[in-house]
Formats: structure tokens, sequence, C-alpha cells
């Protein structure tokens, strides 16, 4: 019960960051959108406090773990715009894969020149 | 702006998204998601996180043959789902505690790191631009393919400000992050990059939250250099490409 209280706490906090971003770039005219100002405002709190609180860490978990699942309605855009991605099909099928390919291995690739030198610790990633 | 304009302009651009999910059709859709998703979850798990079993990429495709079964069309799911939508608006923000809690770590790297974001951020719309430039898109599609390695919401703000199509950019953006974060292990394999924070750089930089969540899936580090490259990146390009093509 108190876990499901940590997180609505911290959703509400999350929230609260979020209407603030959206709210400063419209009050100040800001060339960026509202989201970025919001992360970037509870990026400052937590530097101001020195640490994150757990409620933040505990509202922020459901949104970060399970993101994939709120980019769903984003890509069925794809079933709308089909007129428009099918006149320009081989393009924008070339821009998409080949594209992405070669931008992430070179870009990768490029990171790990610049980097190797200052990064700590490079063992390999258990991960992958 | 004063406040209370900016409140009313927030709350109707809030309204239009979330309200049409509030209704029994709207909680239809979003349950059906919601059941994907598990679905998508689990066959992620039984496949040991096979690439292709890639999360997005399996529930956009169950919900799709849902939506093609129903004959409701994507442009109704579109309406009626949207507070998942709008729900990634929050989940942006909330990016900034992995942020703070890899802060230590990302300092050590200094202007490598800003300098690696910054050609990635190059590379990325580059290519991708010459690619439809070359087929001979109409220049509202090149202007939308130059946003497609950043985050959505900031893609689509960018696109609007450069004359592309707004929620085409949405299409291309998540596109391109599902095919970078099922890519990625290969390509990485191929090119030897084995270092977590030049994985995550790329991954956040080229393929924003969607790589990101791959990036995770790695492990916390390259979690964390993903967000920040998904943060610097975005950054950098909504505020660039405004001021060149605007």
């Amino acid at each position: 019960m108190n876990n499901l209280l940590h997180m609505l706490a911290g959703l509400a906090a999350i929230f609260l960051f979020y209407f603030c971003g959206e709210m400063l770039v419209r009050v100040l005219a800001l060339p960026f959108p509202g989201t970025l100002a919001g992360l970037l405002m509870l990026l400052a709190f937590q530097f101001l406090r020195r640490k994150t609180p757990v409620v933040l860490i505990s509202g922020g978990a459901p949104l970060l773990r399970h993101m994939a699942m709120l980019f769903v309605p984003a890509v069925l855009g794809v079933g709308v715009y089909w007129q428009q991605i099918n006149e320009n099909l081989t393009g924008i099928g070339l821009a998409i894969i080949v594209s992405t390919t070669v931008s992430l291995g070179l870009s990768g690739w490029i990171a790990q020149r610049l980097l190797q030198s200052v990064a700590v610790d490079s063992e390999e990633d258990p991960g992958l | 702006m004063t406040v209370v304009q900016a409140f009313n302009d927030w709350f109707a651009s809030v309204s239009a998204l979330v309200v049409p999910s509030f209704s029994a059709t709207g909680l239809v859709w979003i349950s059906i998601t919601i059941v994907a998703y598990l679905l998508a979850l689990s066959i992620a798990r039984r496949t040991r996180g096979h690439p292709l079993a890639n999360p997005v990429l399996v529930t956009a495709v169950i919900t799709g043959m849902v939506i093609l079964i129903s004959g409701q069309g994507t442009g109704n799911y579109q309406h009626e789902a949207g507070f998942i939508h709008w729900l990634l608006g929050p989940a942006t923000v909330a990016l900034a505690i992995p942020m703070y809690a890899q802060w230590q770590k990302i300092r050590e790297l200094g202007w490598r790191l800003v300098l690696a974001v910054f050609l990635a951020g190059v590379i990325a719309p580059l290519t991708a631009w010459l690619t439809v430039w070359f087929y001979d898109a109409p220049l509202a599609i090149q202007m939308t393919m130059l946003a497609k390695s950043i985050t959505t919401p900031l893609a689509m703000e960018a696109t609007a400000q450069i004359n592309g199509i707004p929620a085409l950019a949405a299409v291309f953006v998540i596109t391109t992050g599902i095919v970078g974060a099922v890519i990625a292990p290969g390509v990485y394999h191929l090119l030897n990059v084995t270092l977590p924070q030049a994985r995550g750089v790329a991954l956040g930089a080229v393929c924003h939250a969607v790589g990101t969540a791959k990036a995770l899936q790695m492990s916390e580090r390259t979690g964390a250099l993903a967000t920040l490259g998904l943060c610097l990146n975005g950054i950098m390009t909504a505020i660039i490409l405004p001021l060149l093509f605007a």
C-alpha cells in the first residue's frame, strides 16, 4: 500500500514538472518543447537536492519501464499516412532502414574512438 | 503569453488528445493496447530478447491486426488512444531521473561526449535527407526526415516550424527507433563497438527514446548515456533546424 502511495506521489511530482515545463515555454515563448523544459527542471531539482527523492524513483519507474507501450499510437500513424508514404516508399524506406543502420554504426564507432581513452571501465557490456 | 493564456492553450491541446480516451470505446482501445503490450513482453521473454521481438514493434503489429479486423481504421485508433500518446510527455520528463543517477560517469567524459553526440546528430539526418532528396521526395517529406532522429514530442514541434508534417514526423521517428533497436546488436557486433558508453551515446542520439529503451535493456550505464545522447541531440536539433530552415 505504501509502495502504491509512493508511486502515485512520484507520478504526481513528475506530472507537475511536465506541467511547469509546458507553462514555462509558453509564457517565455521559448523555442523548444515543454517536455524538454520539464526534463531540465527535474534535472536541476535533483542537483539542488543533491539526490533523487525515493518518491520520484518509484513514480518514474513505471513510465520508464513501460515507455515502449507509449509509442504504439504514433507507430500506427503509418496507417493514417500510408498514401503519402507509399508514393515515396523507396526513398523513405531506404532513408529509415539504410541511413539509420549506417548512422548508428558510424556514430557508435566514432563515439568509441572518442571515449575509449577517458572511459574508466570499458568492460564488456554483459546485457547484450 | 500570460500565465492564464498559457494554461488555456496547454489545457486545450491536452484535452483534444486525452478526452476521447475516456469514453467507452477509448477505454476498450487502451485495454487492447495494454493486452497487446503484455503479449509482446511475454514473447520478448520467451525469445530471450531477440531483436525482432522488440516490444514496440510487436505491440504495434498485434494492435494493428486488431484494428484491421475491427475495420475501425488507424485514424480512429490514434484519436481514441490519445491518452497513451500523451503519457509520452511525462515519460520524457522522467528521463531526468536515470540521467542524474549517472551524472558522475557522464561528467568524466566531458567534451568528447558532446562532440560524439554532435557528430551523431549531424550524420543521421544528413544521410537520411540525402536519401529522400536523391529519390526526389516532396520538400515537406525532406524536411520531415531531418527530424527523424530526435524524440517524438521534439520532432513534431521542430517539423511544424520548418514546414514539415508533424504527424508524419512521429511515424518516421518511431520507425527509425525500431529499426535502430532491432539492428543495434548486429551492427555493434560487426563494427566491434563494445564500450557501453559509446553504444549508449549512439543509440540515444540516433534512435532517441526507442533506442534508449533498448539501451536500458543492455545496462544501466548504456541507458544513462543513451538518455544523455537523446537529450543533447534533441535540444541541438530542435534549436538548429528552425534556425536553418524556418
